[in-house]
């Protein structure tokens, strides 16, 4: 066998032997280049390997060189001979490769100790691993035979290489699924959000080395909106700067584009050249995905000096964000649920507050006092809502005004204290207030005054108080002074910044408006708090509409009962006229005979002393008849007072005041009566008294019950009201037909007979008239005609 | 001779009409209520009839309703003492109206005009 032959054997041999041997790659080629260099007899050997991009060839092992220059001798591909050959990727032998233009000497490295070399290409197939060099420090013109044996070593050496990078890439890979997997772990071991994020920056920053982690959260549910974001800092202050200045620009872009980001050098980056300054570094951004949305971004931070991120990196972190974005979206729905859990206690509260409330409401239907006990619980701490100051006002319909009605609340921050220190140390609650009668002691406070002197009319130009009742929804004034809606009287009078104020909103309109501030603590007023003050003023609206209401029907209570009383003071005075009536028509029977015969007596008398005493007699007579005639005329002449009268309300409040006794009388009562009824000129008090008669003897002809009917109607060609009563009692008698409006008839066992009589009377008076008639179905019908009033010709 | 029947439950307003009318030169029955007033009326013939209103049985707005039907051409007085239900019923359908008084000129002047 030949030595050259020998020499190859043997090297290959041993290659194969080391890279059997469990060493690492550094390690390996450091003893191939040893055995390489003493196998061909020379001095020196070394190897660069190409880097991962393709772009440098950095030297990896070397013998004869210095050691210092492993990893830092580098050439760009097609630089210096090592970058030619890995470029080339053929064999070259230089005797003096100083002579040689692709030569490129880096001090220091050892090399100019030799004067020859060889070197090749280590390919593995078609692509390029690196560079092989022997050196020597004698002269040496290298065979054919040298050249090839260093190029089956190189081929050889390929295997090696790729089998030792192959190696570590499967170690990374596993490291990498180890972090990932103690990352797991870590993630699920918490559910506090800002725990947790803590945990995954950490966990990332450690595990690839970087120097700074941000983690943004978006799109989360609003209640931990407040938290857009938590970082973790392994660097202090240089990152965390940097972060403010481009994180958002990085993670919007993650974000938006829904894949993960590498930026090996921000510097160079036109979007953020700018916002990262005289700072250099490398930043991997990936979003967090659950379910499709992007629930939050994070990003990884690396000066320049450091090695910049690699794709690998990228991966990694892709891969721990998937993990990340599932406990992020776990997390944050366990925070939102505990926040639901919260608010649930809280509105529980609420509603029990609320219930006191209610109860201590329910206790009176006196407005005044009502007002108080709400503006008590609204300005109460503890069982009430706490506001500093309320104020209540109500509206008035007619005159489409806004009037404050009530105000409570202190005028100082003396008073406030005073008041303050009072409830608490009595640690009374609302219903103890109301019991002990304390709530409404006579307390007349400045801001009642003020709150009472309130009057805005119900425009949109009148500010946010008129607004309130006209948009029915609740306004937060937070700066008055800036707030156009503010009127400056109202901002004068109320010498706050911020206050509150909700409609009061009963059967869907709106009765008032409460307004509420916090003068004197300064504490402001939330969303929450108006929510809960609308649910109060919604209770309290409801209750102040039932004082009204109660008010309004004692009220109309009381005119009923006046009316009552005064129809049946009319009757007693109709009766008492009757009687008088009835006495002097029993005088002036006898005064009739009396002077009458008195009168022939004289024809007859010749005597002028008798004539004397007749004249007496007559004269006396003559004078009685005038008393008589002057008291009927009282009695008779009923001159109606005219005035414009909805004739249909007449009727209205007659039946409303007959409504318990028709009830009684099992009487069912039907109206229809017109709205297409001009306004009559009429004495209300008397047609009121005509249309009673006409009713009383409706309700008397049905004495088993039936049904009132009571129609009223234009006849517009005779210009006349028509009003009819009918009735299902058994009709009229023809007797009775002729006699119902004499004075003296009647058909009923007991009654004056003067009812019917009396209607005609004043319906006569009223240039109208009354018709009867019976139905063919039974009962009687009477109707009253009033005319229309005479129209007045405008010249 | 003019026949006039003077009906009235009061006997001495009877007498004092039938003198008065009498003096005028008429003759007069009187009687002293509404049914034996209609049953003299289908036996006799009379020019005027005054009518009181109150009266027992059959009153007088009565009396005056069935007279009409007998003879709506017959002519009919009330003499009453309600002179204010004159409006109310006073012209219904009786000739005249007039208020009972001591002074009985307006009674021989209603009477004068209607007979001539």
């Amino acid at each position: 066998m030949e030595t050259a032959e020998k020499t190859e054997l043997h090297i290959l041999s041993e290659i194969s032997r080391i890279s059997n041997a469990s060493t690492d790659l550094s390690d390996k080629l450091h003893r191939i280049v040893e055995v390489v260099a003493r196998g061909m007899g020379k001095d020196g050997a070394s190897v660069f390997l190409i880097d991962p991009g393709g772009k440098n060839v950095t030297l990896a092992a070397a013998i004869g060189l210095n050691q210092e220059s492993i990893g830092k001798m580098s050439f760009p591909v097609g630089m210096g001979i090592a970058g030619w050959v890995a470029e080339q990727r053929v064999p070259l032998a230089l005797e003096d490769p100083y002579a040689d233009p692709r030569f490129a000497y880096v001090p220091e490295s050892g090399i100019e100790r030799f004067k020859s070399l060889v070197a090749a290409p280590i390919m593995d197939e078609d692509r390029c691993l690196g560079v092989i060099f022997v050196l020597s420090t004698a002269s040496w013109n290298a065979s054919s035979a040298d050249i090839t044996l260093l190029t089956t070593t190189a081929n050889q050496l390929s295997g090696v290489i790729r089998s030792a990078q192959m190696f570590r890439s499967i170690q990374d890979r596993l490291f990498e699924l180890a972090t990932i997997y103690e990352i797991g772990i870590a993630l699920t071991s918490t559910l506090d959000l800002k725990e947790l994020l803590s945990l995954i920056a950490k966990n990332s920053t450690q595990s690839l080395r970087a120097q700074g982690c941000t983690i943004r959260l978006m799109n989360l549910p609003e209640i931990v909106s407040h938290k857009t974001s938590s970082s973790f800092s392994a660097t202090g202050d240089a990152i965390a700067d940097l972060d403010s200045r481009i994180g958002g620009v990085v993670a919007e872009r993650a974000a938006r584009e829904k894949k993960p980001l590498l930026i090996t050098n921000v510097a160079r980056d036109p979007d953020l050249a700018e916002g990262c300054g005289a700072l250099a570094a490398s930043v991997i951004s990936v979003p967090l995905i659950f379910c499709g949305n992007v629930i939050g971004v994070i990003t990884l931070y690396n000066k320049e000096e450091v090695q910049p991120f690699t794709e690998s990196d990228l991966q990694f972190l892709t891969t721990v964000a998937s993990a990340a974005a599932v406990a992020v979206e776990n997390a944050a729905l366990y925070e939102r649920m505990e926040d639901l859990a919260t608010e649930a206690r809280t509105r529980a509260q609420e509603l029990s507050i609320l219930n006191d409330i209610g109860t201590a409401m329910s206790t009176t239907l006196n407005l005044d006092r009502l007002l108080r006990i709400i503006l008590t619980a609204a300005t109460m701490g503890g069982s009430g809502l706490g506001f500093n100051r309320a104020i209540l006002l109500l509206t008035n319909e007619r005159t489409n005004m806004l009037q404050g009605m009530m105000g409570v609340g202190p005028t100082s921050w003396e008073e406030a204290g005073r008041a303050w220190d009072e409830v608490s140390s009595k640690h009374k609650s609302l219903m103890e207030w109301i019991q002990t009668g304390e709530l409404f002691e006579h307390r007349d406070s400045a801001l009642n005054t003020l709150a009472r002197g309130i009057r805005v009319t119900l425009e949109p130009a009148e500010g946010v108080l008129a607004l309130t009742v006209l948009h029915k929804k609740p306004y937060n004034i937070v700066d008055a002074a800036a707030d156009p809606a503010v009127p400056r009287e109202l901002r004068e009078t109320l010498r706050v910044d911020s206050f509150v104020t909700v409609p009061l909103v009963a059967k869907d309109r709106v009765i008032g408006v409460i307004l509420v501030d916090n003068m004197f603590n300064q504490r402001p007023i939330t969303e929450g708090d108006i929510r809960f003050l609308t649910m109060f003023a919604h209770q309290a609206a409801l209750a102040i509409e039932n004082a009204i209401i109660h008010t309004n029907i004692e009220t109309l209570n009381k005119d009923m009962r006046a009316m009552h009383e005064q129809l049946v003071q009319s009757e007693k005075m109709a009766a008492l006229g009757a009687m008088i009536a009835e006495i002097t028509h029993e005088i002036r029977n006898p005064l009739v005979s009396i002077g009458g015969f008195t009168r022939r007596l004289a024809k007859k008398l010749q005597s002028s002393e008798d004539k004397k005493y007749i004249d007496i007699i007559l004269s006396e007579v003559t004078r009685l008849e005038g008393i008589i005639h002057d008291n009927l005329s009282y009695i008779k002449e009923l001159a109606p007072q005219l005035a414009e009268t909805d004739i249909n309300t007449v009727i209205r409040d007659i039946l409303a005041l007959y409504e318990d006794e028709l009830a009684q009388r099992r009487i069912r009562v039907e109206t229809a009566l017109s709205p297409a009824l001009p306004r009559l000129m009429l004495d209300a008090q008397q047609i009121k008294q005509a249309v009673i008669n006409i009713i009383k003897n409706a309700m008397e002809a049905m004495e088993t019950g039936g049904t009132l009917i009571v129609k009223s109607y234009p006849v517009t060609d005779a210009r006349e009201a028509g009003i009819e009563f009918g009735d299902t009692g058994p009709g009229i008698s023809a007797k009775a037909m002729h006699n119902v409006f004499n004075p003296y008839y009647t058909t009923k066992p007991r009654g004056t007979g003067l009812g019917l009589p009396i209607t005609n009377r004043i319906v006569t008076a009223h240039k109208g008239r009354i018709e009867m008639r019976n139905k063919e179905s039974g009962g009687a019908v009477f109707t009253i005609k009033l005319p229309y009033p005479t129209e007045e010709k405008k010249p | 001779m003019k026949k006039i029947l003077v009906v009235d439950d009061e006997a001495n307003i009877r007498e004092l009409y039938k003198e008065e009318l009498e003096d005028m030169g008429y003759a007069v029955t009187t009687v002293e209520n509404g049914d034996k007033a209609l049953a003299l009326l289908d036996t006799t013939k009379f020019d005027l009839v005054t009518l009181d209103m109150r009266m027992p049985d059959i009153d007088g707005i009565e009396t005056l309703r069935r007279m009409k039907e007998k003879d709506s051409a017959l002519p009919v007085v009330i003499c009453t003492a309600y002179e204010e239900y004159k409006h109310d019923f006073g012209s219904w359908c009786s000739d005249a109206y007039v208020v009972k008084s001591a002074d009985t000129t307006q009674l021989r002047d209603t009477v004068k005009n209607i007979l001539g």
